[in-house]
């Protein structure tokens, strides 16, 4: 059970993500606050595990009102944005993660994700979990017949409503499950995500370039361009310094 | 509408400035004369080199507009202009000699005199040379400028242009309807979900660089949230398949290039079909050009042979901008097939962006 504060100058903007945790059982909302001042005084007393800041906000900022709690009481934070470019001083007070508003539902299931896994790095001191046996080959269904693709074969995914678009050279085979789901089976040492809808194989990344506003257009090696969300970006530079 | 920068004249400065610019010369030579006068025939000898020296800058001028018109190098031109210019040095001193032996002034030819001693005619021809060639830059300067100036503007027209035709008010209010649409429905989560593919459209348009051009991967990374969008309201109705060759990311090309055109395949081919369709985008290189290709599935047109009327205004706002941008340089095709289906063929002169210190730089 993670206890969660949600800290916004806007009444509808907290109960947004209010309602949104609301569907997870293990996210318990604890408080909030609509300002940075009352936000420092609500989590030195309410002591959450979690926040959701938003950045702008009268007077003080959301990443001054973090900077302003004691590292050791800091709780993990997942900054909220509506249009600006943070990302340094994100960096610097260790947020978790950022959201763009409007704020889009899948993307928050998976900050969600990523702060339960910090969650669970702090509680338990470093313990890593077992490792999981990841996906080797998908079932598909083309026409009448059911057809195997192996894992290796798939160059990139896209997310196709409740399904998954595998991408298998020039064709595209539908796996029926979405892709938040998927992205968890799949070894994270082969495919990464770059956004919200898509997921690429590593060493299928053949070029990358950055865009001005920091997210990232990749070219496949077979000519498909798919563009790396900002929120990712880190992510996939260390994916591919890795190799 | 359209204007194209006025070329200048060739030669730039107009042969009566040219001609004009020899008088400052003439009045140094007057003022230079003047403790001589009195002196026996100075004035007349001095008369003599002033009105040779007006008399070899017509010539001198004019070879020197010709060298300009030709481009011809600083290393070149310079020793050349020293040449010539001692040439009519030495025939004015040949023909002052002259002038002196036949009036019995001196005793007979010097012709060391002739060659040397010709501080008279020939710094007079080379300070003219170079005030000439100081008239000729200062207008090619202004030149430059009034045509840098006359390009800013179009490139500004273009940018408005662009903008008007990318925050369409069509296109916004649909996508609102869309949205609108999924809530009544009680589709909430479709709806969040095409909301937030909204912000990144807009935030992707507001965050766009003011520049003339822009990288292909900055249009490409804008034609995809355009067609994130599309694809929530399409969904499998929309086939879409792109592929770009190796080294085009960094191409230069004009903002909003492609999603008009892209836009124009969707909302006039692949939409209007029940089945949906396929969109096939191809981008490469060729020598020194980058190819576009941009094929759709259509409808066949009813009532007649011409294109629909919003394609070709989409199409004209993207070939008037390649007019502006590459005159007489870029190539523009569109054909449609008797099944509706359009191909587009573009091909722009290939330049590549300088490399950028994004956020590849900033991993280190």
């Amino acid at each position: 059970m993670m206890r969660v504060m949600v800290v916004d100058d806007e009444p509808l903007a907290r109960d947004g993500v209010r309602a949104r945790l609301a569907s997870h059982a293990d996210m318990r909302w604890v408080g909030e606050a609509g300002d940075g001042e009352s936000a420092i005084q609500a989590i030195e007393s309410l002591q959450p595990d979690l926040v959701f800041m938003d950045v702008q906000m009268p007077g003080m900022s959301g990443i001054d009102a973090l900077r302003r709690v004691a590292s050791q009481t800091r709780p993990l934070s997942i900054l909220l944005t509506a249009y600006d470019n943070f990302a340094v001083a994100a960096f610097e007070i260790h947020a978790l993660d950022y959201l763009l508003k409007p704020i889009d539902d899948q993307r928050f299931r998976e900050s969600l994700d990523r702060a339960r896994a910090a969650f669970r790095q702090r509680t338990h001191d470093g313990h890593v979990e077992p490792p999981k046996a990841w996906a080797e080959r998908f079932t598909v269904r083309v026409g009448q017949r059911i057809a195997v693709i192996e894992a290796t074969q798939v160059d990139w995914i896209e997310a196709n409503d409740d399904y998954a678009g595998l991408h298998v050279g020039s064709r595209a085979y539908l796996l029926r499950e979405p892709l938040h789901q998927l992205a968890k089976r799949l070894d994270p040492n082969r495919f990464l995500r770059i956004h919200r809808s898509t997921i690429v194989r590593i060493d299928r990344i053949a070029e990358l370039e950055a865009l001005s506003n920091r997210d990232c257009l990749l070219r496949l090696h077979d000519g498909t361009p798919l563009r790396a969300s900002r929120t990712y970006v880190d992510q996939l530079h260390a994916a591919l310094a890795a190799r | 509408m359209m204007r194209v920068p006025a070329h200048e004249q060739p030669t730039g400065v107009p042969l009566r400035t040219s001609l004009l610019a020899g008088l400052p010369i003439a009045m140094c030579m007057g003022v230079m004369a003047l403790p001589e006068l009195g002196h026996a025939y100075a004035g007349e000898y001095r008369a003599f080199y002033a009105a040779c020296y007006l008399f070899w800058i017509a010539p001198l001028s004019l070879l020197q507009r010709a060298m300009w018109q030709r481009g011809v190098p600083a290393r070149i031109s310079i020793p050349l202009l020293l040449l010539v210019t001692y040439i009519p040095s030495v025939i004015n001193n040949a023909l002052a000699q002259a002038a002196a032996v036949h009036w019995g002034l001196v005793p007979g030819y010097e012709f060391h005199r002739i060659f040397a001693g010709l501080d008279g005619c020939w710094l007079a021809l080379i300070a003219f040379c170079a005030i000439h060639a100081l008239l000729h830059h200062h207008n090619a300067l202004q030149c430059s400028r009034r045509r840098e100036a006359e390009a800013t503007a179009l490139a500004r027209e273009a940018e408005l242009r662009a903008l008007q035709y990318q925050l369409h008010p069509h296109f916004l209010f649909n996508t609102l309807n869309s949205i609108s649409a999924l809530v009544a429905d009680g589709r909430g989560n479709d709806a969040t979900r095409m909301i937030a593919l909204l912000g990144d459209l807009l935030r992707a348009t507001l965050e766009r660089s003011e520049a003339r051009e822009v990288t292909l991967a900055e249009e490409l990374s804008l034609t995809e949230h355009y067609l994130d969008i599309e694809r929530a309201r399409l969904g499998r109705r929309l086939q879409v398949d792109m592929r770009v060759g190796p080294g085009v990311l960094q191409a230069l090309v004009p903002p909003l290039l492609l999603q008009p055109l892209v836009e124009n395949a969707i909302r006039h081919g692949i939409a209007l079909r029940a089945t949906g369709g396929a969109m096939n985008l191809r981008i490469d290189r060729d020598r020194d050009a980058l190819t576009i290709e941009l094929r759709n599935d259509g409808v066949p047109s009813l009532e007649d042979d011409h294109p629909r009327d919003s394609t070709s205004i989409g199409l004209n706002n993207v070939r008037q901008r390649l007019t502006a941008l590459y005159p007489g340089n870029y190539t523009l095709d569109f054909t449609v097939a008797a099944d509706g289906a359009c191909t587009i063929r573009i091909t722009l002169p290939l330049r590549l962006a300088a490399t950028t210190a994004g956020p590849m730089a900033r991993t280190a």
